[in-house]
């Protein structure tokens, strides 16, 4: 169930505008990071926030990169497999961060950290390769930075979501 | 150093601040217009200046504003479109990075031009700390009186705010935008007859423009639309231009140069060259969707006209470098990668057809190629341009470019039987394994 | 009129015609997936393309996109468009299972032709299939996602067309599903056109599946007899059984779609429980010796005890063939003239409606669906005529404001204003709307006979929202250039059709020219109306009857007792009868209880014509001989499967025909024996002329007047604005989409759509009688009992305890009290004679 505040707000939100369709994918990404993805419940929560069905929701849900109707962990890499990217990753920064977290692309690790995705260009190629980590950019990556940046994150103690 | 127009105020580690912003000149051009200019006079100075968008398709900018005059009534809208999501593409990032007002009094300039009511700032997910800078700026730019009613005193009344998407690149196609927007499924839509420009957001007349087109609005009103047409170094062109440059070259980066300046000075001079190690072997001049460009033509000036003349586009300008390790026919795949996952799945020849050519380049790359299916390629990247939108056409182009000029490249990967450039030969796990979809 | 060639031909076509259609008009069918007409364009399968030689657009491009223009030359065969349409085949065909062999779509499938006709036979694409798991859509629709070919097209049908939003299209790219959220019945009643718009085997007929190719099955043309509106469809049959049914296109009636009342309410001519013997007391007998036997007892009866002694009933769901043939039997033979309809409510409607409807007033549904502004007053749309529903959205897709006035909670799959009005109120109210209309709209073209109308209709009801509402809509109406009123029949009584018709004249007088469309009681009122003239009503036979005055009955395909209130009085009425005479092909109780019993043959075996509710007649062509259903006799679902013929199944007479014997038998013979049925017609009835001329059988002929011969603005002026006592409830029985119309409620598929009996209630009356929402509500009537679910919803008017009529609701709710206090609602006990419902009772 959706704490009441957040209803509240969302609701106030909605009331307030004259196209409320307009606010879906704001509220989808609302109740994902409540929900840490968008779970059923979730789902028919935004339906019903906005008069959709909940049909209508998943066909903007399914569509789109960064929504996750399927668990995601804490931490969202999206790691760039854009044209760049790939041609700078001579160790490739995707394999190397699977082998570290010992998942495989897609996958969340055991203790619900990290999900790994690959993803398209992430728009920092002036820095390849690059990642996107709930949303903040990471590069040039190395393996030592990759290292570093994955611990620093196990340690940190808030979610640090700007967006998954 | 040549004339700087959009990068006047950069720090290069942080944001310009709207005080900053306004040291410079900043808002001069809003004071300006609102004071002497009507609507139409604004879009007439556009339209002398040469701009041409700078989202990839290049349109006359003063002609599509012009269009306006005489819609119908009730709200308009302008989006300045902040989607981005073509590879080797990051202008718009670097660009509201370094001078936000910029871009926002673009738009509010616009606003004025069309008499528009509202903007939408439509923004990548994988900006979000850029979509938090916006906000921050609109506020201040609220506050200090250059958004919301009676703009400056005048009686113009605007405001802007900021739409996140949720990721695709098809959001970047101005119809699919406008349908993003309204919580529709983005796929493109056309009528026949009928122009966003008429009926865009909720049916009513919308300016869809790229933000570093809106961007060059402050200065061609300010300093006038003569000054900015010949600030470019070839007559066709005009105005500055932000050049991506990516790949294996030394600086990176994202560059201010004049509209026309030769791609090998820019790769060359402002990007430090290639990497040590590396030769040039090819680039795409302007964004993955665009054709591969050999050495021989790397002289060429930077500006619509003449990659146009040569059979290139200019599309985003973003120069992605290969060097001579690198297998144009795997660069391919990636691409194709890129541009089969993020196809909208609306029509056919890009749902169905990208896949397909993808499957009979990963054929070639792994020795299993048949020398059929060099036509077969070339007949279906010729076929995208009968797509819906400009998406498959931009899809086709790496791979018309690669049998264009590197031909021979693909046919070794025939003849040997295996990939033959080193790069992506070396074993040893270096290159990842294709993410198919 | 742009003015171009295709393919070296000259054709002319009115602006705005597509390329595509231009093409079309001249018989060239240019390859296409996902372009419907009705649908309109979207350029998504790429499929259509076509070079445009000269002319304003040039080069290749799709002709479903291109508006027709002077000086164009399209080429369809250049080898340009050629290669790329064969190239956009192939592509289509990477992913697609060519599961041919066991899919139901084969044979009639847009697929196979485009890719015989692209020219594609060899496969290049070496790599895997794309496969997607199925979904349960219900019991109407098949699912097969992997055959989909992504043409948009049933998302485009059931979104946008209709309005229903459980069914689209998920994911992206090469990826996309078609389908529903979850597993579940499609929630549109409209869901079986997906079958018909979908170019492959995505969507199949459930029902029918795996039962036959389409090329083996007796198809014809058909009518719908689910409800008035006479919509067509092609009827299949197979092995002496209808299995499936399909929309058939008329720009007059339905369009291009049906509902699925229609699709799938065929079951009944298939039942295994449909009489198919003879009887004669009770005994089996050969057809015509108890055909013989009761045209020896008619003579009796009439020697006995005159003529008149002898009554007819047919019903709406007879042809006009019979229903005409019934007239002259008893016309001829000096019988009681015919009565077609039990409820005298629904004889006194449909007759203002035939009275009152001509062609200057009368809509159709395509005119419906070009309104600006709609009124529905006492209807609701996807309950009583689903089809008006699809109709009135494209009205409102359009622009059109709706507005709908009714004691039910109607829902309806687009945006309308519902004022909810009890039954009493609806002419009270209607005449408050309109006049507040025409006050607004001016009085300048009205005469002193309009004025004085205007002048007597009531200003105000006593309910102040109704009344804030009224005035709102009949500003809408003043404002509107092309409204319709449209009128139903199955709870309102004749007054409001005749109050209807007047208002309608009166706003045809003033600056709004308003068109009406009325609903009537079944697919052949319209002809039951016309033929009904002269006689009284069924409930005054029923006297007649108990007094001994009316000693035989033949019933026509109709069942008294189907919802007749007092049963009891029913039963002990027909027991005096010398002679009931029963023709039919349901398994009815009037049947069961006939002295003598004749089988009928449905409209699949016996063909007929129909009026539908616009006065347009149309001809259902015979499908197949009719006889037993074929027993599959081999085990299993797989070919080879062997049948056997039952015995016993030779094809039943049809009505005509056996009222034709009869005729023979009293020796009233028809001018001849294979003489058309028209020439049987009264004289006064409507285009008789007409009719006629025209050879049989016609079809889509308009019987309408020119002129109402009624007087207009007849209606009394002192409209009742009645609620029932305080304290008490009306009791509405109503129609529901599914499970409750008396042909349709046979089939299976449908039952299991129609969810359990419901009774709906106001919350206010729920809350003063002290029920609560999904609560039970258990009556007990002649010891029988009725156990209905309740809905509590503000939606509806207070005041009424809605009571859909269900397949599952036994004798006992037929015999639901007119009215009954809100404090019985916890158990009404012991009626042993209720209250008949007023409309009933009237003669
Ligand atoms: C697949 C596709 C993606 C696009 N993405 C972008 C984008 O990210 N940003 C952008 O400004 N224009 C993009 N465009 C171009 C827009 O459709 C449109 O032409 C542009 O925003 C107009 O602005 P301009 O005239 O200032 O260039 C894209 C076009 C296509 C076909
Ligand atoms: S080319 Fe077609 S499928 Fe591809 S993005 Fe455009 S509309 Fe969608
Ligand atoms: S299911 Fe049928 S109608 Fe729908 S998109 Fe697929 S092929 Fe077209
Ligand atoms: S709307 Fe009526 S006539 Fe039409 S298909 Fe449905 S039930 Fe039959
Ligand atoms: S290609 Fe990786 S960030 Fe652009
Ligand atoms: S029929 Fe024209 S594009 Fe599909």
């Amino acid at each position: 169930m959706l704490p009441e505040e957040i209803r509240h707000r969302l609701e106030t939100r909605i009331a307030a505008s004259a196209h409320p369709r307009e606010l879906v994918v704001d509220v989808m990404y609302e109740l994902q990071n409540h929900y840490g993805f968008l779970n059923d419940v979730a789902l028919r929560e935004v339906a019903e926030l906005l008069q959709l069905t909940p049909l209508e929701v998943e066909e903007l849900a399914t569509f789109y990169d960064f929504i996750y109707r399927r668990p995601v962990g804490r931490f969202v890499l999206h790691v760039c497999d854009g044209v760049v990217c790939w041609m700078f990753e001579e160790q490739s920064a995707l394999d190397y961060i699977c082998k570290l977290l010992g998942v495989a692309p897609g996958e969340t690790t055991p203790d619900g950290q990290f999900t790994v995705l690959p993803t398209v260009c992430v728009g920092y190629c002036d820095h390849a390769p690059a990642m996107l980590i709930n949303g903040k950019l990471y590069g040039p990556l190395t393996p030592e930075f990759i290292d570093r940046t994955l611990e620093e994150l196990r340690s940190i103690s808030c979610d640090l979501v700007l967006c998954r | 150093m040549t004339e700087k127009v959009l990068f006047l105020n950069q720090k290069f580690d942080r944001p310009a601040t709207l005080e900053e912003y306004r040291e410079n000149g900043g808002y001069g051009a809003l004071a300006l217009a609102l004071e002497k200019y009507a609507p139409g006079q604004v879009c007439d100075l556009v339209a002398e200046s040469g701009l041409r968008g700078r989202g990839g398709a290049g349109f006359p900018t003063g002609r599509k504003w012009l269009s306006f005059a005489g819609r119908k009534q009730g709200p308009r809208y302008v989006v300045p479109n902040t989607d981005e999501m073509e590879p080797g593409t990051f202008k718009d990032r670097v660009l509201v990075n370094c001078d936000p007002h910029l871009v926002l009094e673009g738009i509010i300039l616009a606003a004025y031009a069309i008499q528009a009511d509202q903007g939408i700032f439509f923004i990548r997910p994988s900006y979000e700390q850029d979509a938090q800078l916006i906000e921050g700026e609109l506020n201040r730019a609220r506050e200090a009186g250059y958004l919301g009613k009676n703009i400056l005193g005048s009686d113009f009344s605007f405001d802007i705010e900021v739409h996140r998407s949720a990721g695709r690149y098809i959001c970047g196609e101005a119809s699919a935008q406008v349908r993003a927007i309204q919580g529709y499924r983005p796929n493109p839509r056309k009528m026949p007859g009928l122009h966003l420009t008429e009926r865009g957001l909720w049916d009513q007349p919308t300016l869809v423009n790229n933000a570093e087109t809106l961007a060059c609005i402050p200065a061609i009103v300010s300093r006038g639309p003569q000054w900015f047409k010949k600030i470019a170094r070839t007559p066709s062109g005009a105005g500055t231009k932000l050049f991506c440059v990516s790949g294996r070259v030394v600086r990176p980066g994202c560059y201010e140069l004049p509209m026309g300046t030769p791609l090998r000075e820019i790769i060359e001079q402002e990007a430090g060259g290639m990497l040590p190690g590396s030769e040039f072997k090819a680039c795409l001049p302007g964004g993955a969707s665009t054709r591969f460009l050999p050495k021989k033509q790397w002289e060429v000036p930077m500006d619509f006209e003449s990659l146009k003349k040569i059979g290139h586009q200019l599309g985003t300008s973003s120069i992605i470098v290969f060097d001579h390790n690198t297998c144009l026919v795997a660069a391919t795949i990636n691409l194709l990668n890129f541009f089969v996952r993020e196809s909208c799945g609306w029509c056919t020849p890009c749902r169905d057809g990208l896949p397909f050519m993808r499957h009979l380049l990963l054929e070639i790359e792994h020795g299993r190629g048949k020398e059929e299916y060099i036509p077969m390629l070339r007949s279906m990247a010729g076929q995208m341009r009968h797509a819906y939108c400009a998406f498959a056409p931009g899809a086709a182009e790496p791979v018309l470019g690669l049998l264009e000029y590197f031909e021979d490249e693909v046919r070794e990967h025939l003849s040997r039987g295996k990939c033959p450039c080193r790069f992506s030969d070396a074993g040893g796990g270096f290159r990842r394994k294709q993410c198919l979809t | 009129m742009p003015y171009l060639i295709i393919d070296n031909r000259h054709i002319q076509v009115p602006r705005g015609t597509t390329v595509i259609d231009a093409a079309e008009r001249l018989g060239i069918m240019i390859p296409r997936f996902c372009y419907l007409k009705v649908l309109g364009a979207v350029g998504a399968c790429r499929m259509c393309a076509v070079m445009f030689e000269a002319g304003p657009v040039k080069g290749l491009q799709m002709s479903c996109m291109v508006q027709a223009a002077d000086g164009m030359r399209v080429s369809t065969t250049h080898p340009e468009a050629v290669a790329f349409r064969r190239q956009i085949i192939e592509w289509l065909m990477i992913n697609h299972p060519h599961d041919c062999p066991v899919c139901d779509e084969g044979g009639h499938c847009l697929l196979q032709d485009e890719t015989i006709s692209g020219g594609h036979s060899r496969r290049r694409y070496t790599g895997a299939k794309r496969t997607y798991p199925d979904q349960d859509l219900g019991p109407l629709v098949q699912h097969e996602m992997n055959r989909c070919i992504q043409c948009y097209r049933c998302v485009r049908f059931y979104q946008e067309y209709a309005g229903y939003r459980d069914l689209g299209v998920m994911g992206i790219a090469s990826r996309i599903y078609y389908g529903r959220f979850s597993d579940g019945a499609l929630e549109s009643p409209f869901s079986g056109n997906l079958i018909d718009i979908c170019p492959t085997g995505v969507y199949t007929d459930r029902p029918s599946r795996f039962l036959a190719r389409r090329w083996d099955l007796q198809r014809a043309d058909s009518i719908c007899l689910h409800c008035s509106l006479g919509c067509n469809t092609v009827a299949g049959a197979h092995y002496r059984a209808v299995i499936r049914q399909e929309s058939r296109e008329n720009v007059r009636v339905n369009g291009s779609f049906i509902c699925d009342r229609g699709r799938y309410g065929h079951a009944y001519a298939n039942l295994a429980e449909r009489p198919r013997q003879s009887r004669l007391d009770g005994e089996p007998a050969g057809w015509r010796e108890a055909a013989r036997e009761a045209a020896a007892r008619l003579k009796r009866i009439a020697a006995a005890a005159g003529h008149s002694a002898i009554a007819v009933l047919g019903s709406a769901r007879n042809s006009l063939e019979t229903q005409i043939m019934l007239r002259y039997l008893s016309h001829h033979a000096q019988w009681r003239p015919p009565r077609f309809f039990v409820n005298g409510s629904e004889a006194r409607s449909t007759a203002a409606v035939v009275a009152r409807l001509d062609s200057r007033l009368a809509a159709g549904l395509p005119d419906l669906e070009e309104a600006d502004f709609l009124l529905a007053v006492g209807v609701d749309p996807v309950n009583d005529a689903p089809m008006l529903a699809l109709a009135m959205r494209q009205a409102a897709r359009k622009g059109a404001k709706i507005v709908v006035l009714d004691p039910r909670p109607v829902e309806l799959p687009f945006a309308f204003d519902l004022l909810s009005a009890g039954l009493g109120d609806l002419p009270a109210a209607l005449a408050v709307l309109v006049k507040t209309a025409v006050s607004q709209a001016g009085t300048d073209g009205c005469e002193a006979q309009e004025k004085a109308f205007l002048a007597a209709l009531p200003g105000r009801v006593p309910d102040e929202k109704l009344q804030g509402q009224l005035g709102q809509a009949g500003g809408w109406l003043a404002a509107s250039r092309r409204p319709a009123i449209i009128c139903g029949s199955a709870i309102a009584g004749p007054e409001l059709a005749g109050l209807a018709a007047d208002l309608a004249l009166l706003l045809q007088t003033g600056k709004t020219p308003s068109r009406l469309f009325y609903l009537l009681p079944g697919p052949n009122a319209f002809g039951a109306g016309l033929l009904q003239r002269g006689s009284r009503y069924f409930p005054s036979l029923l006297q007649d009857i108990e007094k001994g005055g009316v000693r035989a009955l033949l019933v026509v395909e109709n069942d008294p007792f189907f919802r007749y209130p007092d049963q009891d009085r029913l039963h002990s009425a027909l027991g005096k009868l010398e002679l009931l005479m029963v023709l039919d092909y349901l398994p009815s109780r009037a049947a069961r209880a006939a002295h003598i019993f004749l089988p009928g043959a449905t409209v699949f075996e016996a063909g007929g014509s129909f009026i539908n509710n616009c006065g347009l007649l149309q001809y259902a062509a015979p499908v197949h001989e009719g006889g037993i259903p074929l027993a599959q006799v081999s085990g299993g679902s797989h070919p080879p499967r062997a049948h056997a013929p039952a015995p016993g199944s030779e094809k039943c007479p049809s009505a005509y025909e056996a009222l034709l014997f009869l005729a023979n038998e009293l020796a009233i013979r028809p001018p001849t024996m294979d003489a058309s049925p028209w020439s049987l017609l009264p004289e006064d009835f409507p285009g008789q002329a007409e009719l006629l001329a025209h050879p049989y059988p016609t079809d889509g002929l308009q019987l309408l007047p020119r002129l109402s011969e009624a007087e207009s603005l007849q209606t009394p002026v002192n409209l009742p604005t009645s609620g029932p006592a305080a304290g008490a409830l009306t009791v509405l029985r109503v129609e529901q989409t599914f499970g409750s119309e008396e042909l349709s409620c046979y089939a299976e598929p449908l039952r299991q759509l129609a969810g359990p009996p419901l009774a709906l209630l106001h919350g206010a009356d729920a809350d003063r009688a002290g029920v609560r929402d999904g609560e039970q509500l258990c009556f007990e009537i002649g010891g029988e009992k009725v156990e209905l679910a309740l809905q509590v919803t503000n939606r509806m008017a207070p005041g009424q305890l809605i009571i859909p009529h269900h397949y599952a609701l036994g004798r006992a709710a037929c015999r639901l009290p007119a009215v009954v206090a809100q404090a019985e609602l916890r158990g009404l006990t012991g009626q042993d004679s209720p209250d008949l419902p007023q409309a009933i009772t009237e003669s």
